[in-house]
Order: structure tokens, then sequence, then C-alpha cells
């Protein structure tokens, strides 16, 4: 199994550097689009390891439901509000900047201590699964039912206000008025470089 | 409840409304497929203008007066009528004269008014240039002997709707002598 | 059920016989499926053109595409270098980096779905388990990629396109999913090759679409949605959006779109073939008419007989659904955004929950005709 094992590697060095790259452009590039695209990056490589991981449905279940649908939706989100609009830079912005550096440093620092520290029961000896979906869909109506149903109940909530929230008639008393304060997002209004 | 089934009813009933309307469709749609092409393979094959087609004007530098009545029932003033008084026959002499078929829009008027029918329509409509300059016709090129679809040997000449047998369709395999439908009226 | 010809396990054996470890054997292997599935999609997709262009002319009662080629079956060809030669034009204040990549993420998952298309028992690329669901997710990536050129095309009209492009396959998407679920509680497997052994029992009387008949409209109708052709071919709706989308690319990378929308079309019409009307098995069984003439159906050359009537029965039920598509384009006028939405949510969604459920409640009603 030499050959496999080889490519094995090869294809988790190369899924490994793909998410972390895309992850990190996804937080350091200033455009917010090419953001969300390189974050449909990152799910893709994702479900690439979770093919390595023998999780065949997991990985296709992740393309389906992160990729085809979150990714697409957030991008739907900013195309339909990006007005490609140059902003002043903040003042003291690195401030701002080295703020949040350092808390993800910091985290990071502990989530990598945890997974070092804690002893995993890393069985060396893989299973070949015939299908993952069976055992899958067992588990889900037996010892994992209340998550499962509990998960579905948030969805239907969630789904539920949505729709409230897109049904909302707002009639405008008198044209030309500005749109009231409770529907304009609570961001703090930012300086164009035309001004 | 009755109401809200009396509505999934109609809903349905609609439903196959539109479904039948659709497979009727389809099914004009496929009657179509066994149809013969009506179309005209145009460099192969030509429809033969009818006889008050409105092509390329011809133009007869000998029947010209110069009288300039052209120029005065086109829409645009198209024509360029270039002359001179010519004192010893006390009569105008045409230099040269010009149609600029780019901006022409065929309508007739100076052929219709011409007094001595030195203008006249031909059956020309083939007239793409790469420069639209080169649709400014000048007297020679507007004396040029017309071409004719029914005498280029390359071309099969077909005729038009109007002028078949009554009851045929296709242009194509006519017999010898086939006369319009009508034509002894 | 025999297994029939296994060219795989053929060309391992022949080639550990001339003395090549059976790893190296089956690394050389893998090319060969990848390539045929580069140049049938293509070939696919050159044929479909050329259908559609002269059954689009027939309907129209004119001729279509006549001189390049006999019937002019080379038109596409021409087609295709004429696209190649093109010049590839960038457009200013365009976003060079996105322009490019979107084209290619329309391209690939499409081509990548070829991967579960079987055309016999062991004609299929891979045999996953995933199968099917592996083909819905693929193609809920090709959403990105229209999103994708429609922003970097800096133009209002493509923009509009793409996003019209990406509600249109969410939506639909959804009833397409749930048909093919009923269709997987059937068969108990998203293995493509399970679902047609699950029909070839008893000819075309066992093929899903007697079972599935409100499954099988579903599906087409989500199919064509997906594939944006007529009469949901709003994203690139040329009366209201130019070309939509694709309004501001040339040369390749248009065709890369052009491919892309063929490659679905002939795609959908091979899952609608595999799903609901028995793929490679042919209306009257293979076994019942070798015992006819009495041929004992495990000799060799009834064995080649069978895998080439399977990859002709499959491309020939395809080709036929296309037809379909083709004759649908010019029936059928395009519907409006709104219309299409309705569609999608407010019709085909409860049918299709409706189907599943009904589905579910005949199978444990009846588990010998509903796969127990």
């Amino acid at each position: 199994m030499q050959i496999a094992e080889g490519v094995q590697l090869v294809t988790f060095g190369i899924l490994s550097v793909l998410m972390l790259g895309a992850a990190l452009g996804v937080v350091l590039f200033a455009n917010i689009v090419y953001s969300a695209f390189l974050l449909g990056g990152v799910f893709i490589s994702m479900a690439g390891i979770y093919i390595l991981l023998n999780a065949d449905f997991v990985s296709a279940a992740q393309i389906l439901v992160y990729v085809g649908a979150v990714n697409v939706l957030i991008l739907f989100a900013i195309m339909l509000v990006n007005k490609r609009e140059d902003f002043k830079p903040l003042k003291n912005n690195w401030i701002r900047q080295g703020t949040t550096a350092l808390v993800c440093a910091g985290l990071f620092t502990l989530l990598s201590t945890v997974s070092l520290v804690t002893p995993w029961a890393i069985s060396t000896t893989t299973i070949p699964l015939a299908s993952s979906i069976v055992p899958l869909a067992k588990h889900f109506f037996t010892d994992f039912l209340l998550p499962f149903e509990l998960a579905s109940i948030l969805l239907l909530m969630s789904m539920v206000g949505a729709i409230i929230l897109a049904r909302r008639d707002f009639l405008p008393d008198s044209v030309g008025t500005s749109t009231p304060d409770s529907l304009t997002l609570p961001e703090r209004p930012r300086e164009l470089v035309g001004k | 409840m009755l109401k809200f089934l009396k509505q999934v009813i109609d809903y349905g009933k609609e439903t196959a409304q539109a479904a039948k309307y659709i497979g009727q469709g389809l099914a004009v749609t496929f009657d179509h497929m066994q149809r013969r092409p009506v179309t005209v393979q145009y460099p192969y094959e030509k429809l033969i203008p009818s006889e008050r087609f409105r092509g390329r004007i011809h133009f007869e530098f000998d029947k010209c007066i110069s009288c300039e009545v052209c120029v005065r029932v086109c829409p645009i003033n198209l024509p360029v009528v270039d002359y001179e008084f010519d004192k010893a026959s006390k009569k105008k002499k045409l230099n040269s004269y010009s149609i600029d078929f780019g901006v022409c829009i065929f309508c007739g008027n100076c052929v219709e008014y011409c007094p001595t029918n030195c203008l006249s329509m031909t059956e020309e409509y083939e007239l793409s240039t790469f420069d639209r300059h080169e649709l400014n016709y000048d007297s020679v090129a507007l004396g040029r002997l017309p071409t004719k679809v029914t005498d280029d040997p390359m071309v099969t000449a077909l005729r038009t709707m109007a002028y078949l047998p009554k009851g045929v369709m296709s242009p194509r395999d006519l017999p010898a002598g086939a006369q319009r439908a009508n034509s002894n009226e | 059920m025999n297994s029939g010809i296994d060219l795989q396990g053929t060309f391992i054996q022949s080639l550990s016989d001339l003395g090549i470890s059976a790893e190296l054997a089956k690394v050389l292997w893998m090319p060969f499926p990848m390539l045929l599935m580069i140049i049938g999609a293509t070939v696919g997709v050159l044929v479909n053109v050329w259908l559609e262009r002269k059954i689009s002319a027939a309907v129209q009662q004119r001729i279509g595409p006549e001189f390049a080629g006999p019937l002019g079956v080379l038109q596409p060809v021409a087609d295709g270098l004429k696209l190649v030669f093109k010049e590839d034009i960038t457009p200013a204040n365009a976003d060079p980096y996105l322009f490019t990549i979107g084209p290619i993420l329309v391209v690939m998952p499409v081509f990548i779905s070829y991967l579960i298309v079987p055309f016999g028992q062991n004609l299929v690329i891979t045999n996953v388990n995933t199968g099917v669901f592996l083909w819905i997710a693929f193609s809920s990536v090709v959403p990105i990629g229209l999103l994708m050129s429609g922003y970097a095309s800096n133009n209002k009209y493509s923009l509009i396109g793409g996003l019209r492009a990406a509600a249109q396959s969410i939506s639909y998407e959804i009833p397409l999913a749930l048909s093919v679920l009923a269709i997987v509680l059937m068969s108990n497997s998203l293995s493509t090759i399970d679902i047609v052994e699950q029909q070839s029992g008893y000819g075309i009387l066992s093929w899903n679409v007697w079972r599935q008949p409100v499954g099988f409209v579903i599906f087409w109708i989500s199919a064509l949605a997906e594939c944006e052709r007529l009469p949901f071919d709003l994203p690139e709706a040329e009366e209201e959006l130019v070309a939509g989308y694709q309004t501001e690319y040339s040369g390749m990378k248009f065709a890369l779109f052009y491919i892309a929308s063929y490659v679905n079309l002939v795609l959908s019409a091979l899952l609608v073939a595999i799903l609901y009307l028995g793929g490679w098995s042919s209306p009257i069984p293979i076994e019942v008419l070798s015992n006819l003439i009495g041929v004992d159906p495990a000799t060799s050359w009834v064995q080649v007989v069978d895998a080439s009537l399977g990859i002709g029965m499959t491309v020939l039920k395809a080709y036929f659904l296309v037809f379909l598509a083709i004759i649908t384009r010019w029936t059928v006028p395009r519907v409006r955004i709104d219309q299409l939405l309705n569609l999608g949510w407010k019709f085909l969604l409860p049918i299709a929950l409706a189907n599943l459920l009904i589905t579910a409640a005949l199978k444990l009603a009846f588990p010998t005709a509903f796969g127990g």
C-alpha cells in the first residue's frame, strides 16, 4: 500500500495548505467578496479532508450544505448589499488590528494546547466501512435522537423568524422621508473617500 | 374546511389544465417537425422580386434634363444634380448625378415624378458594402444595367407565394409554364 | 444477475501477467476512465448541439446546419473552433481573477458528476456509495461560479443574471433532491448501480417511472430549471438581461459556459434515464431474449452484446429526453422570475414532499412492489 499511502499524504498536505491559506485569506482580505469566495474554498478543502477520513457522506453533505447553500446565501447577501465603496482608513486602526491578532493568537494557542494535551483514543487500524450512511442514520434515530430533533426545531424556529421578518409590511407614510432607525443596521456610519 | 377543499380541487384542476395545454403545444411543435422547410437557401436560391419591387434606382444620363424635380420630391433632398447652363444652346447641361443608397429609403417618389422617365426602379437589392461611402452611387454606377435573379446561372430563382399556381405551396419543381393563380384577371 | 464485463479487472490482470505489480497497474489504469469521461462528455455535447440546431430548425420549418459535413454534423466542431480562436476579452474594471475562475468553477463540477453515471454493470467510473447524492452536492457548487462571474464582470446585467441563476438553482435543488430521495427510499441505496439494478427485474414494467410518475415529472421540471433551459432560462433572458452572466464573456471563457450548460443537460437526461427509465436495462430483459433463442446468458458474445446494448440503451434514453427538452424549448414561453419561484416553492416543493411521504407509506404497505 505504498503508492496509496503516498497519495494520501500528498493529498492531505495539499488540502491542509489550501484550507489554511483560504482561511487566512477569508480573514485578511479587505474585499469582502473575496473573503466570501475563499470561504467556499475552505469548505471544499474541508470536504476533501472528510473524504480522506473515509466519511464520504459527510463530505458530500458538507459540499451540499455549506458550499451549495450557506456560502451561496452569504454571497447573495453581500452582492445585494455591497456597494463597492472605498472607506477612509480609521484613526489608530493598528490598535484594533493588533487586539484582534492578539485575541486570535491566544485562542489558537489555547485550542492547540487542548488538542495536544488531550489523550486522544486513536485507533491505528482503519475499518473500511461498506457504507457510512446506514450507521449515521442509526445514530440519528437512536442515541443522537434528541440533539437531532432539537437541531431541527432550532432550524424551524429560525425559518419562521426569517419569514416573519421578511413578511413585515412597511409602508412609508410619505415619500421622501428617511427610513426609520429600526430598519437600518446598527452600524456606525463610515466616511467615504470622496467626501 | 369545505372551502379549503374546494380551493385545493380548483388548484388541481388548474394544474391539470395547464398540463393539458402544454401537451397540446408539444403536439403542435411535434407536428411541425415533419413539415417541409419554408426557407429559401439564400446564396443558392433567390426569390424573384415582384413587378413593383423597389430596388436600386437606375438612372439614364442622356434622358435627364436636370429639372431637379427628383430633388424636390425626395423626402430628404437626396439626389445630387450637378449641371451648368450652356449658354450656346440655352439648355442645362448635366455634369454628374448621384444618389447615396446608404441614406435613400427607396420610397420611389423620384421615379414617380421624373418627367422624362430617366429614373426607374430595378430588382437589385444586394447593396451591401464594406464601406458606407461606396453606397454613394454616381451616374455611372446608377446607369449600370441591372442584374436579374433569373439570369444568374448559379442561382435557382424561386417564385414568391403570390406567383404560384392555385393550391401549390412550394416554389420548387414547378411544371414549366405554370401560371400564377388568378393570372387571367 | 451476472457481473458482466469487468474491463478494469482484465486490464490489471493482463498487466500483472506482464510482470508489473498490481498497484502500479491500477495507477496505470486510472487515466483511462478520466480521459474517457472527458471525451465522452465532450462528444455528448457536440452531438447535443447538433441535435439542438437540427431539431430547432425542423420545428421552425428550417433546414439548419447543412454544409459542414454530411447533414451538418461538423457544425458544432466548427462552432467550437471559432470560439477557441476568438479574442479573449476582459472588460475594463472587471475583476480579472474572479472573471477567469468563474467559468472554470461552472464547468468542473458538471464534468466531475459524470463519475457516477453508469452505462452498464461495470461500466461506471466509480461506484461510490453516495452516488446520486454526490451529483446533487456537486451541482450545488455551480451557482458559486455563476455568482462569481456575474460579480466579476462589473456589469449590472451580469450581476442580476448571476443572482437569478443562484436563486433558481437553490430553489429547484430542493424538489430535485426530494424526488431523488423517494427513489432512494425504494432502492435502499444512493448508488446509481443499485438504483438501476432494482428496476431491472421485469423489463419496461419494473422501471421507476411507473412507480414514481409524480417524482418523474418533478425531477424533469427541476432538472430543466437547474440546467437553465427554456422555459426556465431566466438567468440569460435575452430580452431583459442581454445574456445574463455571460454578457461580458467571449472566446474560450464563453465556450466554457456553453459547454457546461450542454454537459449539464446531457447529464440531467442521463440521470433521469438512470433514476426513472431503467438505466442500461433494455425494455425486454436480455436474459429473457437469450433464453428465447436458447443461448446461455453467460456466454461471452452475449455478454458483449449485453454491454453494448446497455451503453446504447442509456444513451438512447438520455437523448430521447434531450429531444423532449428541445421540443419543450420551442413550445413553452419563458416564465417570469416570480412565476418561476412560485412554481418551485409553492407547487413543486409541497408536491415533492407529499410524494416522498406517500412513497414511504407505500413502502411500508407494499414492501414487495416498493422495495422492502
